[in-house]
């Protein structure tokens, strides 16, 4: 049977970004019903921050099994940095990682993101886009911290609203 | 007899020999009007987010009143409430309090200061409405299907006495204010629509059911202010006559000629016959609509109402509105655009200068500007909503005349080349080609009415030609021409560079470039691939998906058709669909071989696609020359697509402001 290649990987292209979008729309649907159910006098800000508490230990978990001290400090750094960024690329984002000025600091950065404009069709501030990406990768670095025993940070150094730009993250071993 | 507030004498004038059914008067309720020609309420956005009047609407508005010659000019509709549901623009005007007459009175006076009859119109945006605000208001609680609208929520029968009583608040001010006809807007799904329609309205009260019903606050609204007119005050009312909303079961059109008749019962004293919705999902006024293509709705009208029908959309040309008022068909030609590209365009037309006239290209992103709660611009017309300031208006002489060399004789080098002429300067263009317009020359063979593009380039040569510019055609611009001449000035004006593609077989020969595809000079085979997917990449597949060939088009923006403005693009969209080209947006070409290209998406994904030739549409900024002149210590501009490639608008408005202060 004869296959028309470009037909059959855009047809699994297009698939993939509209499971993407859903991600994202899914997300903010549930927010709303959040909204809704905490009532008028809830801060949509800190129900955000929740969620991403929330999402941030589930995932969490599932970095567990792919990295390994034996590595050494550098590989180690590295694998949980891509683990990090593979997470925000299975989005639809564009993440990469890069070595940092020492072998315990890596560099996360993001060209492309996909949730502020999201978040714009929702009527949702970009700051909480920001903010709940920050907690997210937070919460994360967790339960990594007390598996491995390090301690693990993560910081945001610039966060680019509507997702073009560069949005930059510093993942490092505090002495 | 009727009232006449200026007299008029056309007789001696070309345009009145030529048209002779737009310069003759008609008399509208009692009031006698010197001509057929009427400046449609348009919304600028230059007025206080509060609504109030700025400098900025007025002199907006004089110039408009300038090119009525006698005719009726009518402000933007106004909204009336205090809460701003009925608000649809961030500078809409308001009258919902007395504060706001003394406003407003500027407009009617800058108005009758040119002679000319001044119109107050009464808009409550209703599901267009609410911009600064949460929620809407309209009469019945219907979902809106575009996200950018904010809810509506369904007006109580009281809150429907109280915006019928806004109304008639409102025209009082009008009338304080010193207009001198009042109109009711009920256009585009607007609240008066909106009470018409049967998708909008499902009342059950007096304001709702059949037609008659859905039509009663319409009917009261006329009849209260009606009632606060003086006698020799005409009032109007604005009507869908096609709703163009079948897919949503909207009014038939019967339903909609009923909406007229009522209307006449209740006293108006006119009807603007208008059509769509902006929710509407078939096209009205952009350039893939013909001219005069609705025309054939005001003759509907006339059969139905013995009032005076005015129309516009789309009659961008005096001779078929000249035809129809002559034939019985139309009484007054409404113009909107035309009059945002070229106020003084009905002007013009009566003195006959009908060359001098800058067209509208109905591009729409006088709308686009409005949505996106930014002051009114035009695509074409540079001094658009600069109207208050005399230096953008009427540029002063140059302080010394220069020696200047504009090079390339595009919309952007011709824009340049009359305006800075006509401040004093020598000025002197080139084209390597022999004749004058550029990429217009490919551009207006595109598809879809681009060749309205070109009434641009019509209008730029007669202004260099008024202005004394000296042509040199079929001469191309080298270092040496510059050495010989040795101008004061240099405007670079040469268009863009076309980029090669990089990577394996980037140079093969059947790769060619979209001028060559689009004059007919390049050979093009059956599966096309057309690399970039900004404007030119789609006027240039359309132009070959029509000619029966299967076309993609691959190219690195996120969207297809990034550079034109959202009124418009969904047309494009539709159209690339409809001729089954396929975009691949986000990507580029990383390969070009025997089979056709490999692409790269941007998120690491490749693939092959079948093809036998590539056109290049891509564009980049074109460098050169710009050293050379540079180095020789000679003053250089750049302008149009050599300094970044956009399109028309940009050429045009890059020329005339550095031909404004050279
Ligand atoms: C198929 C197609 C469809 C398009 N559709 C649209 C559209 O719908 N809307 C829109 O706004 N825009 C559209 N465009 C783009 C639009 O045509 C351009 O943006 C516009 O023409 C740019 O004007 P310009 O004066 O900067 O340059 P150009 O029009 O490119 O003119 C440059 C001129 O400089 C001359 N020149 C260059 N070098 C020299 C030299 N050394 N000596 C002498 N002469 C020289 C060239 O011969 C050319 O005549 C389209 C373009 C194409 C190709
Ligand atoms: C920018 C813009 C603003 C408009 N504002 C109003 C308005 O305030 N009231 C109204 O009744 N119609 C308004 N219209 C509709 C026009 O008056 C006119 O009916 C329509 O543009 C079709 O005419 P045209 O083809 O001559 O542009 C507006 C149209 C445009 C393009």
């Amino acid at each position: 049977m004869p296959v028309d290649a470009e037909k059959e990987i855009t047809k699994l292209w297009r698939n993939l970004h509209n499971a993407q979008a859903e991600v994202g729309k899914t997300y903010y649907r549930w927010r709303q019903a959040a909204l809704e159910i905490a009532g008028p006098g809830a801060k949509p800000l800190e129900i955000g921050l929740k969620a991403a508490e929330i999402f941030g230990k589930d995932i969490g978990k599932s970095f567990l099994p792919r990295l390994n001290w034996l590595k050494g400090e550098e590989g180690f750094m590295m694998s949980l940095g891509r683990a990090f960024a593979g997470s925000w690329v299975a989005d639809g984002a564009i993440a990469t990682v890069e070595k940092g000025e020492t072998p315990s600091e890596v560099i996360i950065k993001c060209t492309r993101d996909p949730w502020p404009s999201w978040a714009k069709e929702y009527g949702v501030p970009m700051e909480e886009v920001a903010l709940c990406r920050e907690r997210l990768f937070q919460s994360i670095l967790e339960d990594v911290s007390v598996f491995f025993s390090i301690s693990l940070k993560i910081e945001m150094l610039k966060a680019i609203p509507r997702g073009h730009g560069e949005t930059v993250f510093k993942l490092y071993k505090a002495e | 007899m009727a009232k006449l507030l200026y007299e008029w004498d056309y007789s001696e004038y070309p345009g009145a020999k030529k048209y002779p059914h737009l310069f003759k008067p008609i008399q509208i309720g009692n009031l006698m009007v010197p001509n057929r020609i009427k400046y449609a309420a348009t919304e600028e956005n230059l007025n206080g987010r509060d609504g109030l009047i700025t400098d900025a609407g007025v002199a907006y508005m004089r110039e408009r009143a300038k090119g009525v010659v006698g005719g009726l000019c009518f402000m933007q509709g106004v909204y009336m409430d205090e809460k701003r549901q009925g608000q649809g623009y961030v500078g809409q005007a308001a009258a919902w309090d007395d504060k706001f007459i003394s406003g407003l009175k500027r407009i009617a006076d800058a108005i009758h200061d040119q002679k000319a009859v001044a119109g107050f119109q009464l808009m409550d945006c209703g599901r267009v409405g609410a911009v600064d605000i949460e929620e809407g208001h309209g009469p019945s609680t219907v979902p809106q299907r575009l996200r950018v609208f904010k809810p509506m929520k369904e007006m109580t029968n009281a809150e429907v006495k109280v915006m019928i009583q806004q109304h008639i608040d409102a025209a009082k001010r009008g009338i304080a204010a010193g207009f001198d006809v009042m109109e009711i807007s009920g256009i585009v799904g607007y609240l008066i629509s909106n009470f018409i329609s049967s998708y909008t309205n499902r009342r059950t009260d007096e304001y709702g059911g059949d037609i008659r019903g859905r039509m009663q606050s319409v009917v009261e609204i006329i009849q209260g202010v009606k009632e606060a007119l003086p006698p020799d005050m005409p009032l109007g009312i604005r009507l869908c006559s096609e709703e163009l909303l079948d897919d949503v079961r909207g009014n038939t059109p019967e339903e909609s000629m009923e909406s007229y008749k009522i209307a006449e019962e209740a006293g108006v004293d006119y009807i603007s016959c208008t059509l769509g919705w902006q929710e509407s999902i078939y096209p009205v006024i952009s350039r893939d609509i013909p001219m005069g293509n609705w025309i054939y709705l005001a003759k509907r009208a006339k059969e139905h109402v013995n009032v005076p029908i005015q129309m516009a959309y789309r009659l961008f040309r005096p001779g078929l509105p000249n035809e129809k008022i002559g034939a019985g068909e139309l009484d007054i030609w409404e113009i909107c655009r035309s009059m945002i590209a070229d106020p003084l365009m009905p002007k013009k037309v009566l003195e006959g200068r009908e060359e001098e006239i800058r067209h509208c290209v109905a591009c729409n992103l006088c709308l686009a500007r409005l949505f996106r709660d930014a002051p009114m611009t035009c695509y074409i017309n540079p001094m658009c909503a600069h109207e208050s300031n005399p230096e953008f208006m009427d540029p002063p002489p140059a302080k010394e005349e220069k020696e200047i060399m504009i090079v390339g004789a595009g919309p952007a080098g011709l824009e340049c080349a009359y305006m800075a002429a006509r401040r004093g300067h020598d000025v002197h263009i080139y084209d390597k080609r022999n004749e004058i317009g550029g990429t217009l020359n490919e551009a207006r063979n595109a598809p879809y009415g681009d060749d309205e593009l070109w009434t641009c380039v019509e209008y730029q040569k007669v202004m260099c030609e008024k202005a004394g510019v000296n042509f040199h055609l079929g001469t191309e611009v080298t270092e040496e021409l510059i050495e010989d001449e040795m101008p004061d000035s240099v405007v670079l004006a040469t268009g863009p560079a076309y980029p090669k593609i990089e990577g394996p077989g980037g140079e093969r020969d059947n790769v060619v470039n979209i001028l060559d595809v689009m004059s007919g000079k390049a050979q093009v085979g059956e599966k096309v691939v057309v690399w970039g997917n900004r404007k030119p990449g789609i006027g240039v597949a359309l132009h070959l998906a029509k000619q029966g060939k299967k076309v993609t088009i691959v190219g690195k923006d996120k969207s297809a058709g990034f550079d034109v403005n959202p009124s418009f693009k969904w047309r494009y969209m539709i159209y690339l669909r409809q001729n089954g080209v396929m975009a691949y947006n986000d990507a580029n070409i990383e390969e070009v071989n025997d089979e056709g290209v490999i692409i790269r998406s941007y998120d690491g994904y490749h693939w092959p696609i079948k093809c036998d030739t590539v056109v290049v549409s891509e564009r980049e900024p074109n460098e050169s020359l710009k050293k050379y002149v540079q180095s020789e210590g000679i003053e250089l501009f750049v302008v149009g697509d050599a300094l970044v490639p956009r399109n028309l608008s940009s050429a045009v408005h890059d020329g005339y402001r550095i031909g404004m202060r050279i």
